[in-house]
């Protein structure tokens, strides 16, 4: 039961994936939807979008979980207010929006749109792992330290595995984001799925838009499941 | 910063009234999703499992990206103003379901108790006891659901729909001009603004329409 409810998930998608298949398979396809819907383009805008996703996803992490513990540090603590306060301002500004401006300062391209994703879901990723580490309970540090532990063992065998779960939640919160922030990628060149539901809506063609939704939809489904399921592995024994 | 700022006087009315078509989907969606989601939280706060799977469902709209969403919704609602609505009323209803259900159930069980011995039937004590008790909370899931779809409203824009995206997108149409950033600015800080406002009206209500017994 426990693993019917834990696949439930992945079974359900594949699932959607085999229905659109079949009913894109029985349509009747003018040149342009096939231009759009065949194997090879579809496989090379999957890939795009994943590895924009999966990139920014690694650089926010490793970014946002240093400064993260940077910025809880006892002497910079202060700041950690005024950083979570804008963090939450910062949610509320549109992706596309980061996008545009990306573009236009530093013009269009892989490597500008991997900038604009990992400037706007560094945010939460920040702030969930500052949040982390400061509901570790102070008397667990002033255990570690009376113990003998010095600072950064008390960082490293202490609070941070103690913050994974939080941590781990923040990796899972930028891929989502950067996957659906990826998908915006279209309208500054930076390919993706986002292409497909753009040429179905300008084309005014249902089937392509339909794919290329359904597409990027299961994506976000199926990265959020792996995630998940990695969040529960790697928690640390004990939490 | 100076030409930003002389733009913002000039484009002021249009900045206006794309705010206020970008408020008045927001607001719509978060009707339909407040009353979506506070029924169903209702419906299903008896029952574990339903209420699990109501969550389960809720959280999987959460994780679509918008573009896919909207686009979706395209071939059925057209173009516009309902696929935008529909879209961003499915995203709001995770926050204001989950804090449904978590408020109802911080109810005391003993006051619902006192409510039956008082003699009020189910009806009653839901609408005079466990809705008013549970309403802060309630309060706050549909704040956490504005911020969220603000902000996801820009992309309405790219559906020929309503609201400040409409300028990040001139602003893309227009990469190369010196007015481009301008465009984009004035839409973001607009949305940001808006998300503000919005937070500010709700401290303002949560003031107004939490009940006098359990107000702070």
């Amino acid at each position: 039961m426990a693993l019917l409810r834990r696949l439930a998930l992945p079974l359900i998608v594949s699932g959607v994936g085999l229905v659109l298949a079949v009913w894109v398979g029985t349509q009747e396809l003018d040149s342009i939807e096939q231009r759009q819907l065949n194997g090879a383009t579809l496989l090379e805008k999957i890939v795009e979008h994943l590895e924009l996703a999966a990139a920014a996803s690694v650089v926010v992490v490793v970014l946002a979980v240093s400064l993260g513990i940077v910025l809880t540090r006892p002497g910079t603590r202060r700041l950690a207010p005024a950083v979570i306060a804008v963090a939450n301002v910062g949610q509320a500004t549109p992706s596309i929006g980061f996008l545009v401006v990306g573009a236009i300062v530093a013009g269009i391209g892989f490597d500008r749109v991997l900038l604009a994703l990992v400037a706007y879901s560094a945010l939460p990723v920040l702030r969930n792992t500052m949040v982390g580490l400061q509901q570790v309970d102070r008397s667990l540090i002033e255990a570690a330290r009376g113990l003998g532990m010095s600072p950064t063992a008390t960082l490293l065998r202490v609070e941070l595995p103690l913050s994974v779960p939080v941590i781990l939640a923040g990796v899972r919160t930028a891929l989502v984001v950067n996957v659906g922030t990826a998908t915006l990628a279209t309208f500054v060149d930076g390919g993706g799925l986002g292409d497909t539901i753009n040429s179905g809506i300008r084309l005014g063609r249902d089937t392509v838009l339909v794919t290329g939704a359904v597409l990027t939809a299961m994506m976000a489904l199926l990265l959020d499941w792996v995630a998940r399921g990695a969040e529960d592995l790697l928690r640390p024994r004990g939490l | 910063m100076a030409s930003f700022i002389s733009y913002l006087e000039r484009r002021a009315d249009h900045l206006l009234e794309l705010a206020l078509a970008h408020a008045t989907v927001v607001a719509l969606a978060l009707l339909v999703a407040a009353v979506l989601g506070i029924g169903v939280g209702v419906a299903v706060r008896a029952h574990e499992r339903s209420a699990e799977a109501a969550l389960a469902v809720a959280g999987t709209f959460l994780t679509v990206p918008s573009y896919a969403l909207i686009g979706l919704l395209v071939p059925a609602l057209g173009l516009g103003y309902a696929p935008t609505i529909v879209a961003l009323a499915m995203y709001a209803l995770l926050p204001i379901l989950r804090n449904t259900l978590a408020g109802l159930r911080s109810v005391d069980p003993a006051v619902v108790e006192c409510a039956r011995g008082l003699g009020m039937g189910d009806r009653e004590r839901l609408l005079r006891v466990e809705l008013p008790l549970a309403w802060p909370v309630i309060l706050a899931g549909l704040r956490v659901a504005t911020v969220l779809i603000v902000g996801i409203a820009a992309i309405a824009a790219a559906v020929n729909g309503p609201g400040l995206g409409e300028d990040i997108f001139v602003g893309l149409a227009r990469i190369g001009s010196a007015s481009a950033l301008n465009y984009v600015l004035g839409g973001m800080l607009g949305v940001v603004v808006l998300a503000i406002l919005f937070d500010a009206a709700y401290a303002g209500l949560a003031r107004i329409t939490t009940s006098r017994g359990i107000r702070g």
